[in-house]
């Protein structure tokens, strides 16, 4: 890992980051601080058509009975929590997509039934309506997730890129740059509005936890954690940080010679508690309300299911790597398998947490997160592929820095991401978007714009980001470091080649699964690099 | 409109287009080495700025593959029907083929250009089914992919000559503003990537026609007319400025006194040499094989009615509103009894009767004719000749003083005159009207006008697609938004004359009503299922969206005629500022 040299400039040259990129070709025009409004809501405008665009094509499970994909799931918990007493939800069929999220869920997904409902009450017909997949009720179901990111995850972005951009001196219309690239990361993109699920009210909803954090409402940010938490468990993956950040935060030590008594800051932390036993008893209040404490147990029990195995498809993961070689479930039982996967995962985020206890610093926060989700996602028990989201979102966050080194490293991680979701899209029949929002994203951060002007004549060639910008001043998507150009242009070209092995190549048929082995590998490969590398960033800026 | 706007939000925006526009300010604070690299590099003009289209190509041409899966109308069989006749039959029999109902029913050329495409289908789409003389196509994913890329691919042409356009003008950010709205257009999207049709070639051909106007290369412009002919014959409806333009500028010499020199009979020889050529070499296949009957039954059959599947928002539909709501009106007793002293009407028995004899009134989305009930009759020639005459009417003025302003407003003109009277008009007609349209925003005074056609001609096309598609009204409406400020910014005030009364509060508060139109029959539509009682008005949401549109385009051609006939000022200018 050759340079990273810190951002030695105080204050970037305007926009600078930039020059080269789509974006900048289209938003400069908003370049005045006061218009800023405008390009948002251009943006915002623009990411809908997008994500719209996206909802035309197929869906996870379409026309495949009997069990049909996340769509129905998402599809049947309306239909139940319509039709059901809350007390029936955690119970009702189980074979047949039991509801097992957390409550926020169940209630949103009441929400959209009812909504739903009001249209066309056949679409959630108790029992009846599965597997019904009309023109309309699609439209609906997309409509559905499009709301829900708008109203969450969208401000989220906006808010946050705002705070980061004044906090490192970013111009306006960078910070609606930012946002944008935030906005238009395919990975979240293709999985809400293609696959289809709602990981953007999950990530939304930590993403105002953070803003909150930054904005040093912890009350609030606790509210919004708890929300998290409730509506998908897996934004576990970030509460250690959550919980040492805010300890850290009601404990100062950064002050020297502070007597003991001033270092606790007990009344925030009672405040912060307080905070966060009253959302939590207001979300799960109501299963036990309706349904007595078994209600609640099995609402947890279904949760976290144990009871399946170390990791249930392929996932860029490290048990599921390792697996090629070493044969853990015949090796090992299952407890002895959760046993180490805890440990590991522990050993993984320990470093970090206690990092954060320590120095409770808010430009570490995202790092730090990154970190922690993302050893989630390596070790532990049970992850699916498109739980990459979760570390892939404080990842993502980091496009708003000035050092464009981390810039590129993050948008190859955010490549990476997306291809290693490439078998689960394959078998959606969302190939055709894929390629799109891997070109679009690039292509909109200006990623590929080291291309244009060499293939175009002269006449056409855009500006004034690209044609009339110095060479050196054009963003590409590569870093400076020879070591990181190497390792990001060959893990292009893993990606390219199994790809390519995967459309048009029969695999032997000892292993029928050999290029999706392959792409866990690559996968593997550079999530592991990028997890080192933000453990580096998070070392480095600390100290 | 102008005005409350930017009264309403204090700054006004800049398009996301238009940035360029003061070079001083392009990099708020640049290093000076920057700023002197940018100067020093090759481009001489004052802009810091190349204006391309490339951008925006990318950006769409993404969309639009992301929309591949979406709705496509009949239309794509169609195409793909007329890939397969001009692939598998010999030329001779292209316009006699009627194996299915969608036979080929445009010009040469366009048939030309199908056999063309259907050279490069891949095996793979052949054996989709693509090339297959069947009743009623029997096509999957592959042949939807090839289709679909064949309509972006084309397209280029549109994009590469407004960009000609753009690099050969004076003021490029006006140009480059007027070629993105159209490249941009959302017409293009519903039409040609949702609905699928080929019109971003074929506008393409005529902005050459304008391009070539504009720069007084007068028999290019024929021969690119000519062309375009031969390739749609609905361009038909623009010839009347066509013809009057070139005759007046090339052929006629008015300085002359002599009749017999009045007339350029060189120039008049080489323009009608030119399309005779393009004609024949149309035409010559089909007369060498005696088909010219058949083809010409095909491209003009008068057996269809006055409205068409929907009603395009024009004057026979607000004709055909008018009469549904005397019929309403005078069923009631008291007021046809009232009415019936006054003037004469029909009694309620015999609109009863009228009613049940015709059975079917224009709303069914069947081609067939129309029967009104209460208002007498539309003829063909009725409406032939009202086009005429305002066709007429519109092209004397460049007859007198053939300026490039002034012929292309006449071309908007007489887009207007055949889309508002016409026998048999689509909605989709309307973009004959806002490309020509387009390229006169240089001046303030117009833009109104411009933006109500725009407004009301883009969402009268919305019912083109189903109505969950949600994507037409969010890439409408933010087209609508950075081109009316866009516009707004660059076009200027030429002449000091006071404002129409009320013209430009009247035209925000339509465009702003198109909105909740759109939201209402969006509402009236996706209630249908549950409601019995709307069912029996489906018509109702069609209705809405023609009577409200038809008042927009009517309102429009209004404001532009009164500016064409009595502002001539506005349209002495020979260049695009």
């Amino acid at each position: 890992m050759a340079t990273k040299k810190k951002s030695s400039r105080s204050k970037p040259d305007d926009s600078l980051l930039f020059y080269g990129s789509a974006l900048y070709d289209f938003l400069s025009p908003f370049k005045r601080a006061q218009n800023q409004w405008a390009a948002r809501y251009t943006v915002v405008i623009f990411a809908i058509i997008v994500r719209s665009a996206i909802g035309f094509g197929s869906y996870s499970g379409a026309g495949t009975p009997p069990m049909y994909g996340d769509f129905e799931a998402q599809r049947h918990w309306m239909e139940i929590t319509q039709h059901l007493p809350m007390k029936d939800w955690y119970w009702y069929d189980l074979q047949y997509w039991g509801l097992d999220y957390p409550p926020l869920t169940a209630y949103h997904s009441w929400f959209f039934g009812k909504l739903g409902s009001l249209v066309d009450p056949a679409w959630f017909a108790l029992d009846v309506s599965r597997g019904l997949e009309t023109e309309t009720l699609k439209s609906f179901m997309r409509f559905s997730a499009l709301v829900s990111e708008v109203a969450i995850y969208v401000p989220g972005v906006f808010r946050y890129t705002k705070w980061n951009g004044k906090a490192i001196k970013h111009s306006p219309i960078d910070q609606t740059i930012v946002a944008s690239c935030i906005l238009f990361q395919p990975a979240l993109m293709i999985i809400d509005h293609g696959h289809f699920q709602f990981n953007s009210v999950m990530l939304g909803l930590t993403l105002l936890s953070i803003v909150h954090l930054l904005y040093e409402n912890y009350m609030l940010a606790c509210v919004f954690f708890v929300l998290s938490l409730g509506f998908k468990q897996m934004a576990l993956y970030y509460a250690p940080i959550f919980f040492f950040y805010l300890l850290g935060r009601c404990v100062d030590l950064q002050t020297p010679g502070l007597p003991l008594s001033k270092r606790l800051n007990p009344f925030r932390l009672f405040l912060i508690g307080t905070a966060t036993v009253i959302t939590f008893v207001l979300l799960f209040g109501p299963l036990v309300l309706f349904g007595g404490l078994e209600n609640l147990k099995q609402c947890i029990h279904r949760l976290f299911p144990f009871a399946r195995g170390i990791f249930e498809d392929k996932v860029a993961n490290f048990w599921c790597f390792s697996n090629i070689f070493i044969k853990y479930r015949t090796l090992f039982s299952q407890e002895q398998l959760q046993s180490y996967s805890l440990i590991l995962t522990l050993v993984g985020f320990l470093p970090a947490a206690i990092l954060i206890f320590f120095k409770p610093r808010k430009n570490l926060l995202p790092w730090a997160l990154a970190v922690c989700s993302m050893s989630f996602y390596l070790f532990s028990f049970q992850v699916h592929e498109k739980t990459i989201l979760v570390p892939l979102l404080p990842i993502t966050l980091l496009y708003s820095t000035n050092d464009t080194n981390d810039m590129a490293i993050i948008s190859w991680i955010n490549n990476v991401a997306l291809f290693s979701m490439w078998p689960l899209l394959k078998r959606d029949g969302l190939l055709l978007q894929y390629c799109c929002l891997m070109l679009l994203s690039n292509w909109l951060m200006g990623n590929l714009s080291f291309i244009t002007p060499t293939f175009l004549p002269k006449v056409l060639t855009p500006g004034p980001s690209i044609s009339l910008v110095q060479q050196a001043k054009k963003r590409h998507g590569l870093p400076d470091g020879i070591l990181w150009r190497i390792i990001i242009l060959s893990s292009y070209i893993a990606i390219a080649l199994v790809s390519f092995a995967d459309l048009y190549i029969q695999p032997p048929a000892r292993y029928p699964d050999l290029w999706v082995l392959a792409n866990v590998a690559v996968s593997f490969g550079c999530f592991v690099l990028t997890w080192l590398w933000c453990y580096y960033k998070l070392f480095i800026l600390a100290f | 409109m102008s005005e409350v706007r930017s009264r309403k939000k204090k700054t006004p925006v800049r398009s996301s287009l238009e940035g360029s526009i003061d070079p001083g300010s392009e990099p708020k604070s640049p290093s000076p080495s920057v700023k002197s690299s940018w100067f020093s590099s090759k481009e001489p003009t004052k802009g810091t700025r190349n204006f391309s289209l490339w951008n925006i190509w990318v950006a769409t041409t993404i969309l639009k593959v992301l929309l591949f899966d979406t709705y496509h109308s009949t239309d794509f069989d169609v195409h793909r029907n007329w890939l397969a006749i001009t692939n598998r039959l010999p030329l001779k029999s292209w316009y006699i083929e009627a194996t299915s109902q969608w036979t080929l029913d445009y010009p040469p050329f366009f048939a030309y250009f199908e056999w063309a495409l259907s050279q490069f289908v891949p095996p793979r789409v052949v054996e989709d089914g693509c090339l297959d003389l069947v009743e009623k196509g029997q096509y999957g994913w592959a042949t939807v992919v090839f289709q679909r890329s064949t309509v972006i691919i084309t397209e280029i042409f549109l994009f590469a000559v407004l960009q000609t356009y753009i690099n050969l003008s004076e003021n490029k950010t006006l140009t480059f503003i007027i070629a993105g709205s159209l490249v941009l257009s959302p017409g293009l999207l519903i039409v040609d990537h949702m609905h699928f049709q080929y019109n971003g070639m074929l506008f393409g051909i005529l902005c050459c026609v304008i391009l070539c106007a504009r720069h007084k290369k007068h028999y290019w412009m024929a021969f690119w007319f000519a062309v375009l002919l031969c390739f749609k014959h609905i361009f038909l409806y623009l010839a009347p400025a066509v013809f009057v333009y070139l005759l007046r500028a090339e052929v006629l010499d008015v300085t002359q006194k002599n009749i017999i020199k009045f007339v350029k009979w060189q120039n008049l020889f080489k323009l009608g040499a030119i399309v005779i050529a393009v004609f024949a070499v149309a035409f010559g296949p089909f007369i060498y094989y005696d088909v010219m009957p058949q083809l010409l039954s095909r491209l003009f059959p008068f057996s269809r009615g006055l409205t068409h599947a929907y009603w395009a928002p024009n004057i026979w539909a607000l004709y055909s509103f008018v009469d549904k709501i005397l019929v309403i009106v005078l069923q009631w007793p008291y007021i046809n009894g009232l009415l019936s002293r006054l003037i004469h009407v029909p009694s309620r028995e015999v609109i009863a009767a009228k009613i049940a004899s015709a059975g079917n009134t224009g709303t069914k989305g069947l081609v067939q004719d129309v029967a009104f009930i209460i208002l007498p009759n539309i003829t063909p020639r009725v409406c032939f000749l009202l086009t005429l005459f305002y066709d007429v009417l519109s092209v004397l003025p460049v007859l007198l003083n053939p300026t490039f302003k002034r012929f292309i407003g006449a071309l908007t003109l007489n887009a207007y005159a055949s889309f508002l009277f016409g026998w048999h008009v689509h909605e989709k007609a309307v973009m004959l009207i806002i490309f020509p349209f387009t390229f006169l925003i240089t001046e303030k005074r117009l833009l109104n006008c411009f933006m109500i056609i725009a407004g009301a001609g883009y969402v009268s096309l919305f019912p083109l697609l189903p109505s969950q598609n949600i994507v037409k009204a969010l890439y409408t409406f933010i087209w609508f938004v950075i081109y009316t400020v866009s516009f707004n910014e660059v076009s200027s005030h030429k002449t000091k004359h006071e404002r129409v009364f009320m013209f430009d509060r009247v035209a925000l508060i339509y465009t702003l009503g198109l909105i909740p139109m759109v939201y209402f029959v969006f509402l009236l539509d996706i209630f249908k299922s549950k409601y019995v009682i709307l069912q029996k008005f489906e018509f109702v949401g069609l209705m809405i969206y023609s009577v409200y549109c038809g008042v927009g385009v009517i309102g429009s051609w209004f404001g532009l005629s009164w500016l064409y006939f009595f502002e001539d000022s506005l349209w002495d200018s020979d260049t695009d500022e």
